[in-house]
């Protein structure tokens, strides 16, 4: 795999939903400088409104980019993917040099929400991309703050 | 340059919520020392290598306060990186540059190095590419 520092990146992740205890979500983003920045609101019981921002290392870089390369995630399409609902939305937006992806679908509870959607195998690679990426993240903003993100 | 990201939920960031909080640093460039220690990042992490593989070859260069070491959530493997946080500056750099020069983990080599860089100078027009 080839790692050009030069060429575009761009990631954006978020996953939330407007209820009963306002919009709860959680977000985060990376760009190509290295700042990643982290959102998560949380209404439930008593307001928890963490932004953080850092700025990350070309090597933490990288292995983002390796992580989302080696998913093929550039190679689907989110056409048969269930639309966001009541139960909430998920949004993943990807630019990888000369690919750009931008994904919405709903909520994913579990495998068994992929396995039972038209599109189980391009879904299931969302489904495990973005955990992947949300470990990621919640390792590096809670080791960097030592804070315990909100799942 | 990433464009300014635009979406239906300009609440999101409105006001007080629009600020990011950071750790401070000095002047830039260089690696960026997180709220308690340094922590670096290993990568090329042998699939089937556990937590004590990695906390071995690191806790030769100091202590080691905290390690992450994350799996694939799909296969239960290692997903393939680590971070390790040391107490001292010293001790995380003699762990970066004597372990990039040696046999690795698992008999797998890894690359090391630091995970948290400061920010870009402010007003600068290109970004250090080198930290």
């Amino acid at each position: 795999m080839q790692v050009n520092s030069n060429e575009e990146f761009y990631l954006r992740y978020y996953v939330g939903h407007k209820g009963v205890y306002g919009h709860e979500f959680l977000e985060f983003e990376f760009r190509n400088d290295g700042r990643l920045r982290y959102a998560n609101n949380s209404n439930y019981k008593q307001d928890v409104l963490i932004r953080k921002e850092c700025f990350v290392s070309e090597a933490v870089i990288t292995e983002i980019k390796r992580i989302i390369e080696d998913s093929e995630i550039i190679k689907e399409n989110d056409s048969k993917w269930p639309a966001p609902d009541k139960i909430g939305r998920q949004e993943l937006e990807i630019k990888l040099g000369n690919n750009h992806i931008s994904f919405t679908t709903s909520k994913l509870g579990s495998i068994q929400d992929v396995q039972n959607s038209q599109d189980p195998d391009g879904l299931r690679v969302f489904f495990y991309l973005v955990q992947d990426l949300k470990c990621f993240v919640f390792s590096i903003i809670s080791l960097h703050f030592r804070i315990k993100p909100v799942n | 340059m990433s464009k300014k990201q635009t979406n239906d939920n300009s609440d999101r960031y409105k006001g007080e919520a629009g600020n990011f909080q950071s750790l401070e640093s000095d002047d830039g460039p260089g690696p960026m020392k997180s709220i308690e220690g340094w922590i670096v990042i290993v990568k090329g992490i042998h699939e089937e290598a556990q937590e004590d593989d990695v906390f071995d070859a690191f806790s030769k260069y100091g202590p080691i306060k905290n390690l992450h070491l994350n799996l694939d959530r799909r296969t239960g493997f290692v997903k393939g990186y680590a971070l390790v946080e040391f107490n001292e500056y010293q001790h995380a750099s003699d762990a970066i540059n004597a372990i990039n020069k040696s046999e690795g983990i698992c008999g797998k080599k890894v690359q090391v190095d630091w995970a948290f860089k400061k920010p870009p100078k402010k007003g600068a027009l290109k970004q250090t590419k080198k930290q």
